[in-house]
């Protein structure tokens, strides 16, 4: 009995860790064609963002939306002056987010030194059938599946989402037809950014804070983005539930090695199976 | 005709006595190579600032054998291949006369090729997994021999027998993790547990069950780097609460100043130096350390490694009466007599591994992150080298072991 | 010699005049001459910045004109150089010839590319997720190597050694008159010159036959070039097992330069270092990316040199700026832009030349 609900906790565990760390790359990489680099270090923004203002007294989930905040601003920011050169030229994207990325750590690590003293995971742990475990992290679970309903609300049934969407499938119609559409990127770049700095933020008790702590999510992201496919609702949620069965499954049988090797050997089959990740799998099953 | 013979015999003594002379001004160049930037320079820019601290006070003092010290210092930026670079630069170009780099064993592995082929010494000064026998390297860092028996037969004795181990997935934590099972099996122990972690991995979920479910009596926890220390931060949250014995915790990584207590609550760690360590030398040593930078946030081992080295090499110029050849500083070694008295206590070069025997400290870590140091022992010799087979004073191998490459009896 | 300017001049590459040649010719003079007149600091400086180029003309090949972003140059990188490691280890002291294990890395490189360049490219993946499959499979190698520091793993006498690396590989070596002739220091030089001055060279012959020209047809569209009735992954395939066995000669070289190897030179960040330089420099033309990669490298020592902890972010700064205002790569803008000049100053002097119109002259 131990066994299975420990498993379906790693399972749970490992998919929240891939939506939250995923969602921000899918949105961008979905919507413009970019393969941000930077990715790992907009949660970086989130996560000092947190720690510092929860240092400075906020109530920890105050610090957790200032991070994403902070990381969206950024990112708009970030967007409107460099990457918007780059849309659909995902190597020069690479490039150009690469050199960002470069910046950003080392300014981190100049500006903050070695870091302030982490927040502490909260709400402690609960005792269950033998084990015991981490309430927070089922927070977590909680939150991811969350997010996916908010995207899912945001993307289907605001303005907002409409033009989204609509930019996504074809961008010169849709500014023809009057969207702003260049006001769209530079939002849903921000809302990427966000978003990577909210899986920053919220990550962040759980970890030690660093200026590289972006760099632990990259390898999970990056894999869920590709085997997700380009849209985060219909691509991202099933790729995760896979993702985090092979990994979780992997990990219990044959240690941590061969839960990461399982997750990049995952991926070489999925692109040779389905090309266009869980995204092209879904969609040709619904027309 | 004879006047002139004389003259020029004259002109000649002449000649032979200037370069004596114009060694006495020339700087002694001192080559560092320490991550300034990069994954783990958190950890190793107390390095570059102990050296820095170590040249000035001995530069302020006059110098080694009346010669100045000139520091060379480039930022390899965790990258194998510029250490590769830069320790050629500074040996073709800069021309320095004594080494000190690298903080990972392979950037030390990188390095040693390049070093062996000269005449430079070459200071190692970190901790690390042991089993360098080279005659061009000095290791001061702390050893697993140092560090685990000191550290288990103590745990075992208050916590219990049944350990489990979690260890980095690389050369250091398999060999610390084969040390452990030695130590605790040779005390009557049994390991219950033993999980190797990728370089990189930061979700502990499943590997947390695990112990739990194994139900040790305390745990070895060999983790290495940033992402790996979030286990600390973890397990607690799982409720996993139970002691925790580590060689490399604390006083490298001070996971007690960055993790929110309790996290590091009830651990015990055995290392040559903590910034908690009181004595006069420690206390003054800590003073002038925070009056050069004060915004330090912790004094680790490798700052105060780094920095005792440099005094290391000073005495052992100053015995070899101000030769920086290496031949002559290995005589010095062989002699059993290079010691310093350095911020942890004494240390002296053993002849046969030049490796450093170390004042061990241990300390443990209460509930509210307090360091209280438990016990110490004076001069635990680094023997495990000597004990198989490696003797610098006989032969050079340039190799390392380790407990299953063992040298060929000679 | 006519014949050989035909052979490595065409559409595919910048340069094909007598000014192109000439200022080639005097570079090549000069990279000979100069280990007589600088110190030996620089002469291997010089050969080691030139290790890394034959990686980077492989994946100009691979990505520049065959259109196939690889992630997976690192890859073979790090199977060349514990190629290198294991044969020299193993049969090097006999037989004096670590030069033949250089080879054989080689081979054994080019067969791997083979392999994976098999079930990639007749797999169907193509594009960006040629990419990604490429950097899945690198980094699954380097996670994998990274964990075998046991005893157990060795071929032979040679420990594979995990993270810290392989050691105690002899250098490259031939037997000589009186011993061994080491390829060290100013030898080492030569051969590395001599190594790149025949592959740039064979490369741009390859570039430049038909082979290279179906490659770009390939690389600008791939069905146009199938309807047209070319096998596009046999193309690809060949570009790809030649442009990796050149990555792998960058690490054979790297590995018998400092008798050493890990696995760090094949994870990130290393794997993305080939990307950035070729991006930089200029990817679709062989000459950018030779000339542009050994500046990048250049001025990345440089910046460390003087600045520390700072270089970094220069170095950042300058990937940008490089990327903003030159996308196609800086070395790539200054041979378009000097192209054009040149067009415009022919079109000038022609324009002063041209005899009067017919209609003048009838006076």
């Amino acid at each position: 009995m131990l066994q299975t609900i420990s498993y379906l906790y790693q399972v749970a565990d490992v998919f929240a860790f891939l939506v939250l760390a995923a969602a921000g790359l899918a949105i961008i990489f979905g919507m413009m064609g970019i393969i941000n680099m930077a990715h790992g270090e907009f949660i970086a923004v989130g996560a000092y963002v947190t720690t510092y203002s929860y240092q400075a007294g906020a109530p920890l989930i105050v610090g957790m939306l200032l991070g994403a905040v902070v990381a969206g601003l950024f990112g708009v920011v970030i967007e409107r002056t460099i990457v918007r050169r780059f849309y659909h030229r995902p190597i020069d994207s690479l490039v150009a987010t690469w050199g960002i990325s470069l910046m950003m750590t080392q300014g981190a690590l100049l500006l903050f030194g070695s870091g302030a003293p982490g927040v502490g995971t909260p709400f402690g742990s609960v005792a269950f059938a033998g084990g015991s475990f981490s309430v927070y992290r089922l927070v977590l679970v909680v939150v991811a599946v969350l997010m996916l309903a908010g995207l899912y609300l945001v993307f289907m049934k605001t303005r907002f989402g409409v033009h989204a969407r609509a930019t996504m499938q074809n961008a010169a119609m849709a500014r023809s037809l009057g969207v702003p559409v260049d006001r769209i990127y530079a939002a849903t770049f921000g809302l990427g950014a966000a978003l990577a700095g909210l899986a920053g933020g919220l990550y962040a008790p759980t970890m030690t804070l660093s200026p590289m702590i972006g760099s632990s999510f990259v390898i999970e992201a990056f894999v869920t983005v590709v085997a997700g496919g380009a849209d985060v609702l219909v691509g991202t949620p099933p790729a995760a539930i896979a993702l985090a069965v092979i990994k979780a499954t992997a990990t219990a049988f044959w240690g941590q090695v061969y839960g990461v090797m399982g997750l990049l050997v995952a991926v070489c089959l999925v692109v040779r199976i389905l090309p266009e990740g869980f995204t092209g799998w879904m969609t040709r099953r619904r027309a | 005709m004879r006047p002139s013979v004389r003259m020029l015999l004259a002109t000649a003594a002449m000649f032979t006595a200037l370069p004596a002379a114009a060694d006495d001004s020339d700087p002694i160049k001192i080559g560092l190579l320490e991550d300034q930037s990069g994954e783990i320079a958190i950890t190793t820019l107390p390095k570059v600032r102990g050296t820095q601290l170590a040249v000035e006070e001995i530069n302020a003092a006059g110098g080694i054998a009346g010669r100045q010290l000139e520091l060379i210092a480039y930022d390899p930026q965790f990258d194998n291949a510029k250490f590769q670079e830069f320790t050629r630069r500074l040996i073709d170009s800069d021309e320095i006369d004594v080494l000190f780099a690298g903080a990972t064993s392979a950037s030390r592995e990188a390095v040693r090729p390049i070093i062996d082929r000269t005449d430079i010494p070459y200071f190692y000064t970190n901790q690390y997994e042991g089993g360098v026998c080279d005659g061009n390297m000095i290791g001061t860092g702390g050893l697993p021999e140092q560090q685990f028996s000191t550290l288990i037969p103590w745990m075992m004795e208050k916590y219990g027998k049944r350990v489990y181990t979690i260890a980095a997935d690389y050369n250091f934590g398999q060999i610390s993790a084969e040390w452990t099972r030695k130590l605790v099996e040779d005390n009557g122990g049994e390991i219950v547990g033993e999980e190797m972690i990728p370089l990189g991995v930061s979700q502990f979920g499943q590997t947390i069950q695990n112990i739990q479910q194994a139900k040790p009596d305390w745990l070895m926890t060999l983790v290495v780097g940033n992402s790996q220390a979030s286990f600390y931060e973890q397990a607690p949250a799982a409720g996993l609460k139970i002691p925790m014995g580590s060689s490399i915790t604390i006083g490298l990584g001070f996971e007690h100043k960055r993790f929110k207590p309790p996290a590091m609550e009830n651990m015990h760690v055995a290392m040559n130096w903590f910034e908690e360590v009181s004595s006069p030398e420690a206390d003054a040593f800590k003073e002038r350390w925070r009056a050069k930078f004060p915004e330090e946030t912790y004094i680790n081992d490798m700052g105060q490694n780094a920095y005792a080295a440099v005094y290391l090499y000073k005495k052992l110029v100053e015995m070899a009466d101000g030769s920086t050849e290496l031949a002559d500083l290995r005589e010095q070694i062989a002699t059993g007599q290079a010691c310093i008295d350095a911020p942890e206590g004494q240390i002296c070069i053993d002849p046969k591994s030049q490796h450093v025997s170390h004042r061990m400290w241990q300390v443990s870590v209460d509930a509210e992150h307090n360091v209280t140091v438990e016990r110490s022992w004076d001069k635990v010799e680094p023997y495990w080298l000597g004990e198989v087979g490696c003797d610098l004073t006989q032969y050079d191998p340039k190799d390392q072991y380790t407990p299953s490459y063992l040298p060929e009896p000679q | 010699m006519k014949e050989l300017l035909s052979l490595v001049n065409g559409p595919q590459t910048f340069g094909a005049g007598r000014t192109f040649w000439s200022i080639a010719g005097l570079l090549l003079l000069a990279a000979l001459v100069f280990p007589f007149f600088a110190s030996n600091y620089t002469v291997g400086n010089v050969a080691y910045f030139a290790v890394w180029i034959f990686m980077a003309l492989g994946l100009s090949l691979i990505w520049g004109y065959g259109g196939m972003l690889s992630f997976g140059q690192t890859a073979f990188f790090g199977l060349a150089g514990y190629g290198y490691g294991v044969i020299a280890i193993n049969f090097g002291q006999q037989s004096n010839l670590t030069l033949v294990a250089l080879l054989l890395a080689l081979v054994v490189a080019g067969l791997l590319a083979l392999l994976i360049g098999y079930f990639m490219i007749y797999g169907r993946i193509t594009g960006v997720f040629v990419g990604i499959v490429t950097l899945s499979l690198t980094l699954t190698l380097a996670t994998f190597v990274n964990q075998t520091a046991g005893a157990e793993w060795r071929i032979g006498r040679a420990r594979l050694n995990g993270y810290n690396g392989m050691t105690r590989i002899p250098p490259l070596s031939i037997p000589w008159v009186d011993g061994k002739l080491y390829f060290e220091g100013t030898a080492f030089y030569f051969l590395v010159l001599a190594l790149l001055v025949l592959t740039y060279l064979g490369l741009r012959i390859l570039v430049n036959s038909r082979f290279g020209n179906v490659l770009v047809a390939i690389r600008e569209n791939p069905d146009r070039a199938e309807l047209l009735g070319y096998d596009i992954r046999r193309y690809q395939l060949i570009a790809f097992v030649i442009g990796s066995t050149l990555a792998g000669l960058s690490g054979a070289l790297y590995t018998a330069w400092g008798q050493f190897i890990a696995p760090a030179s094949m994870a990130l960040p290393a794997a993305a270092m080939p990307i950035i330089w070729v991006a930089v420099g200029g990817r679709k033309d062989l000459t950018a990316t030779l000339i542009g990669t050994f500046l990048v490298l250049w001025l990345f020592q440089s910046l460390i040199v003087v600045s520390q902890q700072y270089a970094l972010i220069f170095i950042g700064a300058l990937l940008l700026v490089t990327i903003l205002f030159t996308p196609g790569g800086y070395l790539v803008w200054l041979f378009e832009h000097w192209q054009r000049l040149v067009e415009r100053r022919r079109e000038r002097t022609a324009v002063t030349t041209a005899p009067a119109p017919v209609g003048s002259a009838a006076e």
